[in-house]
């Protein structure tokens, strides 16, 4: 398989899924997007494998590898952050003597919200991982150009 | 670390593109070692000297930073 023909099969598969999540949304069921996810992603495996032209050397792993570390980096202090801020709202400390009516904590955070707050974070990271990714690409000469 | 891939490849009448080819690397892979803003591995290193038929020492000068290239 040629490198575009790998490219256009990227795009189709991308394209693919967008419908599916729409198909699960509109029909409120989430397994068909989860099951077309895992299946786009081992297509892509395969179809990478069968790829002759030459799509990636040590250069273009150690950009990927630079930009998956430092996206990980920032994003396990921020997740940890909120998640310890979580947390506080699910363990409460208890109070002694115990009272004989336990008044429930207000909460300040509703489980449905912390979830979309994690969501958010981890689109976010996605956003960071592609920011650190066009940085080192910069850095290590991607779009260079040479006289010749 | 500075290099020689350029005067190698012209010796040679070899474009960055046939030089990657037979290294197994990508064009840009050449022209930013070329550049300085990538040092190859040694492996990579050792093969393109081979490739040219000569000591590392011959292609790739080491002591001379290229700031860009490190990090």
């Amino acid at each position: 398989m040629k490198k575009n023909t790998f490219y256009i099969l990227i795009g189709c598969i991308a394209l693919a899924l967008i419908a599916m999540l729409w198909y699960s949304v509109e029909t409120r069921q989430p397994l068909p997007i989860e099951a077309a996810f895992i299946a786009g992603i081992v297509l892509v495996y395969l179809a990478r494998r069968r790829v002759e032209d030459l799509i990636e050397d040590e250069r273009s792993v150690k950009i990927t590898e630079k930009a998956a570390v430092r996206t990980f980096q920032v994003f396990w202090v921020i997740f940890f952050a909120f998640s310890i801020g979580a947390v506080m709202e699910i363990l409460h400390v208890p109070e002694f003597p115990r009272p004989f009516h336990p008044e429930q904590p207000p909460v300040i955070l509703p489980p449905r919200l912390m979830g979309y707050i994690q969501l958010g974070i981890l689109c976010l990271m996605i956003f960071l991982y592609v920011g650190f990714r066009i940085y080192y690409a910069r850095k290590y000469g991607e779009w260079e150009t040479d006289e010749e | 670390m500075k290099n020689k891939i350029k005067v190698y490849r012209a010796m040679h009448d070899l474009t960055q593109e046939d030089l990657a080819r037979k290294i197994g690397v990508t064009r840009q892979t050449i022209l930013a070692i070329e550049k300085g803003r990538y040092v190859p591995s040694l492996d990579l290193a050792f093969r393109i000297s081979r490739h040219f038929g000569v000591n590392i020492e011959e292609i790739f000068i080491y002591g001379e930073e290229t700031p860009a290239a490190h990090g």
